[in-house]
């Protein structure tokens, strides 16, 4: 067990460094600079602030001296948020993102799970009915539509919710970014719940317990388990890019998240902000996909004895 | 046996709908922008957030409201105005100016530029000059999806956005098929270092949520048309690659391929010849699940502000536009998300019915 973990995470090392080197030379290709304007800069200055930031040195030499702050847990300094570092940014922008995503998984899990479930033991019923409905509405309804329309209904219309900002956390504040959030992780954990337990109830060993009379309550039980793989499976993906902020929600809703810094940064050349989001999202990806793989093991012995 | 016919009646009758919506939407793109009187940047500067309607504009309040305007502007009274409609020519209007000193003919000039008169002409003057009439057609203009805030035909613009959407989707995911296929094709069948190093790599990019890359692509590759494509197109070759990877390795033992190695065949032979005509299936039924992500996708990076840049627009702009005049014009959001949604829910269905027909059920997530 111990020994599957630490060989992940020494396979992880080579990822991180490869996507940290990919997306640091792209980034750097890209035509523009983080001090361009309106009205171009004295090139005295200009030259001075590429020299305080150290972009007047060699690609490879930035690269390097990159790395080893990254090493040190320094993201660098921001270039347009003159007087902040990224970890301070980060630290601010990450619980905001973290506490919206945590959010929404849970109440998309909670409700997904159940609402599959019964969707797939009763094909008729109320339950499928509405998982139909949530899974058909998320696939062509995508959130930049849902968002503005809540916000008119609500905010607008109803005047009962904040139509943006953070507020420091205000839970009316929260309530519409978490539904925007949560639905289409909704449609998809119900989506697959639903099948997977129509596959697992079909299975020649389910048949073998009601054979044996076993009540419906338990031989239903046995089933859940199984079609929870899949969906741990696609939680260890989903959840890193939950986490790490959906820049929609943010871009409208206005929140000081993680996605929003990303966006503002990637349009405003902040190498710092871009690099440091990139790494972080990678490091969720590869650290949520190995919690949702030991889950699975814990689930499925046959994936343990591999 | 009656149950591959069955399959196949039922598989036409349900593909029929969706195909039905598809070609609609997809004729509606590519001819309507001709057949639309508006230019989809014609700015109309007197009719500015106007609300869908079926009636023609302009109004008898949008007309008195634009000769007020005239006379102010000119510092002219009206001493009076009738709109005339007749069932052969366009309504016209005769209005009558007043002033305290000689009129000039040059307030003519009031009228040209304007989206609600055409070409105005004098009709008469009494002898001190002070009262002149003036005759003009009014032009007749239909905008049945309302206008946008500068006054551009929604409709029209709708459906040019459509096809930009629509192009990027399937071009999108055609340089994905081609890439993907070849790559995960050679990456299966070459197998060995070669092959591990490949899906090496397509892991480790994996490890970065997709649209985080197509941002720091379009980073790169600057905002336009070609460069979005280019962006998603890199990205989402990746599910291709293995997917075909997958469905390579599990055919390269087959006998049929040894038989034709045996022969001496070469390489690109045999995977053209015997691999990829035996993992079309999935290759289609994926194919059918990545030309909505793509369209999806393109909205989603235009919605951001990094897509697509106007005067072209694309159906994520035209909602990016729509929720930020979400209060003074619902309009402006509505119509591109309905195409939108009609075209994804077509795609979605027809994606369905393709998979079942190919054999695998639906409900994979994404």
């Amino acid at each position: 067990m111990m020994s599957v973990i630490l060989r992940r995470l020494m396979a992880a090392i080579p990822t991180l460094f490869v996507i940290a080197a990919l997306s640091f030379f792209l980034m750097r290709l890209a035509p523009g600079g983080p001090f361009d304007t309106e009205r171009p800069l004295d090139p005295a200055i200009a030259a001075n602030l590429r020299r305080i930031y150290k972009l007047d040195l060699p690609l490879w030499q930035q690269f390097l001296l990159y790395m080893s702050s990254l090493l040190q847990g320094d993201f660098g300094p921001s270039l347009h948020w003159r007087d902040f570092s990224v970890n301070e940014l980060f630290a601010r922008a990450l619980p905001v993102s973290l506490r919206l995503g945590g959010a929404a998984l849970v109440i998309a899990f909670c409700l997904g799970v159940p609402i599959g479930y019964r969707a797939a033991l009763a094909p008729r019923g109320f339950p499928a009915r509405l998982a139909g409905l949530i899974i058909l509405g998320a696939l062509i309804v995508p959130p930049f539509v849902v968002a503005p329309l809540l916000q008119l209904l609500f905010g607008l219309d109803l005047h009962l919710l904040p139509i943006g900002g953070w507020e420091d956390g205000a839970f009316s504040h929260q309530i519409l970014p978490v539904t925007v959030l949560c639905l289409p992780l909704l449609a998809a954990i119900a989506n697959l719940t639903r099948a997977s337990m129509r596959d697992a109830l079909a299975e020649p060993h389910m048949r073998t317990l009601r054979a044996f009379g076993l009540p419906a309550r338990v031989i239903e039980t046995h089933a859940l388990r199984a079609a929870l793989l899949p969906v741990i499976a696609y939680l260890g993906l989903a959840t890193a890019n939950v986490l790490t902020g959906s820049m929609v929600v943010e871009t409208i809703f206005g929140l000081p998240g993680m996605g929003r810094y990303f966006v503002d940064a990637a349009l405003g050349r902040d190498y710092p902000i871009v690099m440091g989001t990139v790494i972080i999202v990678a490091l969720m990806v590869i650290g949520f996909n190995l919690i949702a793989d030991l889950l699975l093991a814990w689930l499925d012995p046959r994936i343990r004895r591999e | 046996m009656s149950e591959p016919a069955s399959i196949k009646a039922s598989f036409a009758r349900s593909i029929s709908p969706a195909l039905a919506v598809l070609s609609l939407i997809t004729a509606a793109c590519l001819i309507g922008p001709w057949l639309s009187p508006h230019g989809h940047d014609e700015v109309h500067r007197d009719y500015l957030l106007i609300p869908p309607s079926l009636a023609a504009h302009p109004t008898k309040a949008e007309t008195e409201a634009a000769l007020a305007s005239i006379g102010q502007a000119l510092h002219l009274k009206i001493a009076g105005f009738e709109i005339t409609h007749s069932a052969t020519a366009s309504p016209t209007l005769r209005a009558t100016f007043s002033a305290d000193a000689p009129i000039d003919s040059r307030i003519l000039r009031g009228f040209t530029g304007s989206d609600i008169f055409g070409e105005p002409h004098i009709i008469g003057q009494n002898e001190d000059g002070r009262r002149v009439s003036v005759r003009a057609p009014l032009r007749s203009m239909h905008f049945l999806f309302g206008t946008d805030a500068n006054g551009r035909d929604l409709l029209t613009r709708v459906l040019v956005a459509g096809r930009i959407s629509l192009a990027v989707g399937l071009l999108a995911s055609l340089v994905a098929l081609v890439f993907g296929v070849t790559y995960g094709a050679l990456a299966g069948y070459l197998g060995g270092l070669t092959g591990a190093l490949m899906m090496r790599f397509v892991e480790i990019v994996y490890a970065l949520p997709f649209i985080f890359l197509v941002i720091v692509l379009t980073m790169v590759l600057g905002r336009g048309l070609a460069l979005i494509l280019i962006a998603i197109a890199s990205v989402e070759w990746l599910d291709m690659a293995r997917i075909v990877r997958a469905q390579t390795l599990s055919l390269k033992h087959r006998d049929f391929v040894t038989a034709s190695e045996a022969l001496g065949a070469a390489t690109p032979a045999i995977l053209w010849r015997h691999i990829l005509p035996n993992a079309f299936g999935p290759i289609a039924a994926y194919l059918t699940i990545l030309v909505p992500r793509v369209i999806l996708l393109e909205s989603f990076v235009s919605f951001l502000g990094l897509g697509v840049q106007e005067p072209l627009t694309s159906w994520g702009v035209l909602i990016a536009d729509g929720a930020r005049t979400i209060q003074s014009a619902v309009h402006l959001l509505v119509f591109p998300s309905l195409f939108l949604a009609a075209t994804l829910a077509a795609l979605n269905a027809l994606s369905q019915d393709l998979r079942a027909f190919a054999g695998r059920g639906p409900g994979d997530a994404q």
